[in-house]
């Protein structure tokens, strides 16, 4: 047996994955009911499974037919993109805007391809000052603007 | 004949000095949150709200009508120019609109959303002055059995919009549902794949999927391309569209305005399938097929005007019965209520000034948003020639700001990362995400008016072809299927033969 | 001893008063533990510039969805009791969720002050118009011959409506089916289009539809009759002794606030209740002003509240998990 379309191949084992868990979830914790009154659990369980027969059929798929390669997973940009918004919601309420737009703008600017100090610091102040006049003044979104500890 | 009298009664009313301010700060409000993405119509008109409690109501009502169909021009700026569908109903646009961005002809896509949709928003007004009343009788005649129905054939819809492999466009539709479905379930309270995460009770929200699947995951494999830095051609071609352009927008504007109106109507979530209805309706008539998705006109003009025919047919049933089609229609519900008026049946007799001001202020707003829209196109494209290292901090900023205020939390920021992170492996898998993000919506929709049926019923599935309506969407769904499946039938035994 | 401990108590209590008077020095949350524009926020929206004005610091509505409420309540809940975090509590929240969800994690009685009742909107029982019954006593006698053929719809599974229905099962010994809805609104429409035969609807949003003949309303679910309807009839006088239900809700603080600052946060909130603007809006909602005067009254009413919640979740079998 060997891999023909490693897109296939991966995708597929997604699908069983998700269809398992949604159809073994949803056996355990909830109940089926009937065709009248359908538990909770008739749903997820029945979609589960028809997802779970469908990854096994993309999985045949990459055994039978010719399939591009997976491109390669660049870490970089993933990870530092996705730290940037974790590091925005979680920087909010203690440090404001102004720390939580800082946070988001330097580590996101990591993820790209160049990084000058200089540029990033202007446009956090520009971003910090377009975000303060629209949202918080204009549409008047409940968001501190400064650190908790300078107010 | 009683139509142009009110027609004119409603003129007199929208073309006073105020309420025409109130007309154009809403839908220059509108414009505004919806190219920010993730900020909605529905935080912004709610946000608002007490504002509009010193005005008078018609202005009041006008104002907030501005905004909702002003931000659905908005929401396809964004989503063309940077793949962000801010509202359910840009997510077909990104499809195409964002791939002719890509390709220098964000002008053109743009242009085309903007006359698009005016035309749908004035042929809708009409529709809504004309056919208001009995149209209502209409959307009542569709219940749980006919919901679900329509929703099948939503999602075989669905299938379509993906342009690689059938089946994985299946199994993606599929995940989509089953995402759909985690929160408290309507029909028993309970809990479902929520971990006990208080903040998952309600489901988790559209734009956080949307925001995730498509715009990280766009901005972080763009970020990938090491070798080419800027993710637009410089070049520029034309800001408006071509002749041959013309020729070939005004059929899927026809029809994608026809669908709209039609869709629009029915309160239960009908107004959602418009977009993605004349998206698949055109990739199944047009002579571009095979260019769909790669930056077809088509694929921007038909979704366009359906969603815009369809956000002002949705004022139908609000209008007439009381009912709101979505969460914006529920805030106009409260506006009025506020300002002393009971929305329902009586509004279109007691209230005549208000009734046909606000039809004939629809007119009016579309015909501000559309000379408020070409002119900025220009400014638009300029944005697209800053230098990616400073486009993409900027959008995600807003990305962050909206979805965090969804409900001023940071649960929802962590899990459009999360989303993000999906949407990435789905883009080097190649398993596309607009039929997932279907799915996502119908799900709940679909399994509500489903077990609703069936409780209604007493169990028994024959609801579903015993009603006419109903059964007219399960054929229609059978025949969709059959068409969609026998050329890849075909396709496969093709290649069986060349194999042997 | 006793002296310095009496003496050591006053010294507290002026700290408490002092620390009272200064209240407020910056700026007060008040959570809205729903979705914006809704009821409960658009009152929310209603008092808090009164209570700006009144109170000289900015009072900033928060939306904090979530959980049936029980997110924005938690938050309060755990929030420090100073004046400066306060929240909607309403029947959902205080009186029903602590039965329906497994595992609440704050207490509806001792983790809050319950400082001021600001709405309470009565439902009312309504009819689609082929129905035949037109009393009370009708539709018991119609449920009665055909056991099992009523549906009754609701806004969801453990809203009022749905509890309303099973208080109403419970009292008439009767059976109908339960259909849960998102929301009211498609369950009225499919009232008007007769495909569920009754609703326990709220007051405001079943008013226009029935005074414009699409629905029938048959009785209201409060004690006393409505000044919305006068000639509509109680449950409670057509048979159903004790019927009384009303959807409410209220300003309140975290459980240990300081008394002072309640009774002027309580007087602030009564002084924007009656001012004739705030007034006509909340009338509007379907609401009248409210007869539990004074925090310690609320407090007994939630508690009350609770307990008849209790009783009714547990028979209903409404739990979920």
């Amino acid at each position: 047996m060997k891999i023909k379309g490693p897109k296939e191949f991966w995708a597929g084992l997604m699908f069983i994955a998700f269809g398992l868990f949604f159809l073994i979830g949803s056996q355990i914790n909830y109940q089926m009911g009937t065709a009248v009154r359908m538990g909770p659990g008739y749903f997820p369980s029945v979609l589960g499974g028809i997802l779970a027969v469908l990854g096994v059929l993309v999985l045949v798929d990459a055994f039978v037919e010719d399939g591009p390669k997976v491109p390669k997973f660049n870490f970089r940009p993933l990870v530092m993109i996705l730290i940037a918004c974790l590091a925005f919601a979680y920087t909010l309420k203690p440090l404001g805007l102004i720390g939580a737009i800082a946070a988001l703008v330097f580590i996101g600017a990591f993820g790209g391809h160049e990084f000058k100090f200089k540029e990033v610091t202007i446009l956090t102040v520009v971003l910090v000052i377009f975000s303060v006049l629209v949202f918080v003044k204009g549409l008047t979104l409940p968001f501190p603007i400064w650190p908790a500890f300078m107010e | 004949m009683e139509i142009f009298s009110n027609l004119l009664l409603g003129f007199q009313v929208a073309l006073t000095p105020f309420n025409l301010l109130m007309c154009l700060v809403g839908v220059l409000l509108g414009t505004l949150i919806g190219v920010l993405p993730g900020v909605g119509p529905v935080a912004t008109i709610a946000m608002l709200l007490p504002i509009t409690f010193n005005l008078n109501p018609i202005g009041a009502l006008i104002m907030l009508a501005g905004i909702y169909y002003g931000a659905q021009y908005g929401g396809s700026t964004t989503a063309i120019l940077v793949n962000l569908p801010g509202e359910s109903s840009s997510v077909v646009t990104c499809l195409d609109g964002y791939q002719m961005a890509r390709q220098g002809r964000a002008g053109p896509a743009l242009a085309t959303a903007a006359l698009g949709s005016f035309f749908a928003g004035c042929v809708a007004t009409l529709v809504v002055a004309m056919f208001a009343p009995p149209l209502a009788e209409v959307a009542l005649k569709f219940g749980p059995a006919e919901y679900f129905s329509l929703m099948v054939l939503g999602l075989v819809a669905a299938v379509v919009l993906a342009h690689g492999s059938l089946l994985k466009a299946i199994a993606m539709v599929i995940l989509g549902l089953l995402l759909g479905l985690v929160g408290t379930d309507v029909n028993s309270g309970v809990l479902r794949f929520a971990f006990n995460i208080s903040e998952l009770a309600d489901g988790i929200g559209f734009v956080t999927v949307a925001m995730g699947m498509f715009g990280l995951a766009e901005i972080i494999t763009n970020l990938e391309h090491t070798e080419t830095r800027e993710v637009f051609t410089s070049k520029v071609k034309h800001l408006w569209p071509t002749k041959e352009d013309w020729k070939r927008l005004w059929g899927p504007v026809l029809r994608g305005t026809f669908l709209g109106s039609a869709l629009g109507i029915l309160p239960g979530g009908g107004a959602l399938l418009a977009s993605f209805g004349a998206y698949t309706l055109e990739k199944k008539v047009s002579k571009y097929s095979h260019e769909f998705g790669k930056g077809a006109i088509e694929g921007v003009a038909a979704p366009e005007s359906a969603n815009n025919a369809g956000a002002q047919t949705s004022f139908i049933p609000l209008l007439t019965l009381g009912i709101p089609s979505n969460a914006v229609m529920a805030l106009m519900i409260g506006a009025m209520m506020i300002q002393g008026i009971a929305p329902g049946p009586q509004v279109m007799t007691e209230r005549k000034e208000l009734f046909w001001g606000m039809i004939a202020s629809m007119w009016v707003g579309n015909l501000m948003l559309v000379v408020l829209n070409l002119p900025l196109i220009g400014m638009w494209i300029k944005l697209l020639t800053v230098p990616y290292r400073i486009l993409y901090p900027s959008i995600l900023v807003f990305m962050a700001i909206g979805v965090y205020s969804l409900s001023n939390n940071p649960f929802d920021v962590f899990l459009m990362s999360i989303f993000g992170l999906l949407g990435y492996v789905c883009v080097k898998l190649e398993c596309e995400p607009a039929p997932m993000i279907l799915g996502f919506i119908l799900g709940p929709l679909m399994e509500e008016n489903l077990r609703r049926a069936m409780l209604l019923s007493r169990g028994d599935p024959m609801t579903f072809i015993q009603k006419p309506i109903s059964a007219g969407f399960i054929i229609a769904s059978v025949i969709l299927l059959v068409i969609i499946a026998l050329p890849a039938l075909r396709k496969k035994r093709e290649e069986v033969f060349v194999e042997e | 001893m006793m002296r310095r401990a009496l003496a050591a108590l006053a010294l507290f209590s002026a700290a408490a008063a002092a620390c009272a008077q200064a209240w407020p020095t910056k700026p007060i949350r008040l959570i809205a533990p729903y979705a914006a524009g809704g009821p409960i926020d658009i009152s929310a929206r209603l008092i808090a510039p009164k209570l700006q004005e009144a109170l000289g610091q900015p009072v900033i509505v928060e939306n904090r969805p979530g959980a049936g409420g029980n997110i924005g309540a938690d938050l309060v809940a755990k929030s420090a009791p100073d004046g400066y975090t306060l929240v909607i509590g309403a029947i959902a929240t205080h009186a029903i969720n602590p039965w329906l969800f497994s595992g609440l994690p704050y207490d509806p009685i001792k983790d809050f002050r319950h400082v001021a009742l600001i709405v309470q909107v009565p439902n009312v029982l309504v009819v689609n118009n082929e129905l035949p019954a037109r009393s009370v006593g009708e539709l018991i006698a119609l449920a009665k011959a055909q056991p099992g053929k009523l549906d009754f719809a609701s806004g969801s599974t453990g809203s009022t409506g749905h509890l309303a229905g099973e208080m109403f099962k419970l009292m008439t010994g009767t059976y109908m089916v339960h259909i849960p809805y998102k929301g009211a609104a498609p369950a009225v429409a499919d009232l008007m289009a007769g495909r569920v035969h009754l609703i326990f609807d709220n007051l405001a949003s079943a008013l226009p539809n029935v005074k414009a003949g699409k629905v029938r309303a048959i009785a209201v679910t409060t004690r006393q009759r409505s000044a919305f309807l006068p000639e509509l009839p109680t449950l409670d006088e057509s048979g159903l002794r004790g019927f009384d239900m009303t959807t409410w809700w209220g300003v309140m603080a975290p459980g240990k606030t300081p008394q002072a600052v309640v009774e002027r946060l309580h007087a602030e909130v009564f002084r924007a209740l009656e001012s004739p603007d705030v007034r006509q809006r909340l009338r509007a909602m379907g609401s009248e002003v409210p007869a539990v005067r004074t925090p310690e009254a609320f407090t007994a009413f939630v508690a009350s509240e609770l307990k008849t919640y209790g009783d009714l979740v547990k028979r209903s079998g409404a739990k979920p998990d």
